[in-house]
Order: structure tokens, then C-alpha cells, then sequence
């Protein structure tokens, strides 16, 4: 694989990333699910998925930067699976609707091990750590950038959607109103 | 209000990546990831109901 094309995986990745993102505020605004004080801690890792796609597209492709990503996945699927046990019982709804059968966290622990799988496949290929920049646009041309700035929007709306919901507290374990707004009205 | 800051610090190192250095931006996503670990620490603590 060459790096030119890695870069391109990488930029892929990020609009994978970005739909994860949006389905989880389409969740959010459309159901009227707020997320739980888990679940917003596995958009976060969600998003921190990123950050190495975004080093690997500027920097060139390194193995620390999908090292990074592999870092956050592993997190990710750690407090997904802990939510997954949390409901386990028998008789357990769960928290929040279920999706083609699935809530949203057992989702989330199939989305983060398959970015773990896929990293570790990705790393198979040792041509795209070579050298190549004579072929490589500054940062990756605007398939990437746009990719880029998309996740990065994302990220600060949820920084302000997050505050709205939590306000300057805790966040509640099961969240029902935006703090901000109740305090608004 | 930690998961409004955990997002801010995420937004900030995508920032960092994009546009600042590499360095700066791998020690802060250290950073980032253990106060992730840190924060679920904090939340793990409700019992495990399991089925076994």
C-alpha cells in the first residue's frame, strides 16, 4: 500500500468516525434520548479515534499514530463493554431505544473492535511508512480536508450540546432534560 | 461538566494535530486519554449486576 493510498484509508476513516458522530445526535434530537455520563465517555473515544488519522494525514502515515488510535479504541471498548455488563440480566430494557436489536453501547463496542481490527490490518502494510513525498499533497487534498473539519465541527458541538445538557454539575445518570435549558425556562 | 471539558480537550487536541506539533499534540492526547481512564474510573464504581 502506498502512502498516497493509506492516506486516503485514513481520510475514509474519518468520515466513518464523523457518521458515528452524527448517528449519535440523530439519537439524541430526533428520539429525544439524552446520552448517559457512559455514553457520552464513548463519543469522546469516539472522537479521540481520530486524532491519529488526522496526524497520519498531515505527518505522513507512522506506526505511533495509528498506535494513538489503537489506544483509544481499546478505551472505547472498555467502557462500551462495561455499559453491555451493566444491562446483562435478564429482563434488563436497557438504556435507551435498540437499533436494528442492538442499544447503542453494544453498537459501539462492535464499532470499536472493528477499528481495532482494522488498525491492526492497516498496520500489516510497511510501504506507506516509507518516504513518498513527492506524491503526497500538503495535507492530503480536499477529500481529506473536508473530512477533517467535518469531525473536528462535530467534536465542538458536542462540547456545547454537552454543556447544555450537563450544565456546570455532574451529569445525571439518566439524563431527561438539558440542565441549562430547564434553568433558562 | 468533565465530559464538556473531556470533548473541549479532544476538540483542542484535533486542533493541535491539524495545525500546531506534533509533539504537543501526542502529550496532549496523553493527556486526553488518561483523563478519559480517569473519569471512568470515577463512574465504575456502580455494582455490577451480572447474571452468573
Amino acid at each position: 500500500m502506498t502512502q498516497a493510498r493509506a492516506i486516503t484509508l485514513n481520510a475514509l476513516s474519518l468520515y466513518g468516525v464523523a457518521l458515528v458522530l452524527a448517528a449519535a445526535y440523530a439519537a439524541q434530537f430526533m428520539l429525544q434520548e439524552l446520552p448517559c455520563p457512559l455514553c457520552l465517555l464513548q463519543r469522546i473515544l469516539f472522537a479521540a479515534l481520530a486524532v491519529g488519522p488526522m496526524l497520519n494525514i498531515r505527518f505522513g502515515p507512522r506506526p505511533s499514530h495509528y498506535a494513538m488510535s489503537l489506544l483509544a479504541a481499546v478505551a472505547g471498548a472498555v467502557a462500551s463493554t462495561r455499559q453491555v455488563l451493566l444491562h446483562i440480566m435478564p429482563g434488563d430494557a436497557g438504556y435507551g431505544s435498540a437499533l436494528l436489536g442492538y442499544h447503542y453501547y453494544t453498537w459501539a463496542l462492535l464499532g470499536f473492535i472493528t477499528a481495532i481490527v482494522l488498525l491492526a490490518a492497516i498496520l500489516m502494510f510497511d510501504r506507506q511508512f516509507e518516504e513518498d513525498k513527492a506524491v503526497l499533497p500538503a495535507t492530503g487534498g480536499a477529500f481529506a480536508q473536508t473530512a477533517v473539519w467535518l469531525v473536528i465541527a462535530l467534536t465542538a458541538a458536542n462540547v456545547a450540546t454537552t454543556l447544555l445538557e450537563c450544565g456546570f454539575g455532574a451529569c445525571a445518570d439518566n439524563p431527561l432534560v438539558y440542565e441549562l435549558l430547564k434553568h433558562a425556562a | 461538566m468533565e465530559f464538556t471539558t473531556l470533548f473541549l480537550a479532544t476538540a483542542i487536541v484535533m486542533l493541535t494535530a491539524w495545525r500546531g506539533q506534533r509533539p504537543l499534540a501526542l502529550g496532549l492526547f496523553g493527556a486526553v486519554l488518561i483523563a478519559c481512564v480517569v473519569t471512568y474510573l470515577h463512574h465504575a464504581t456502580d455494582t455490577l449486576k451480572l447474571s452468573f
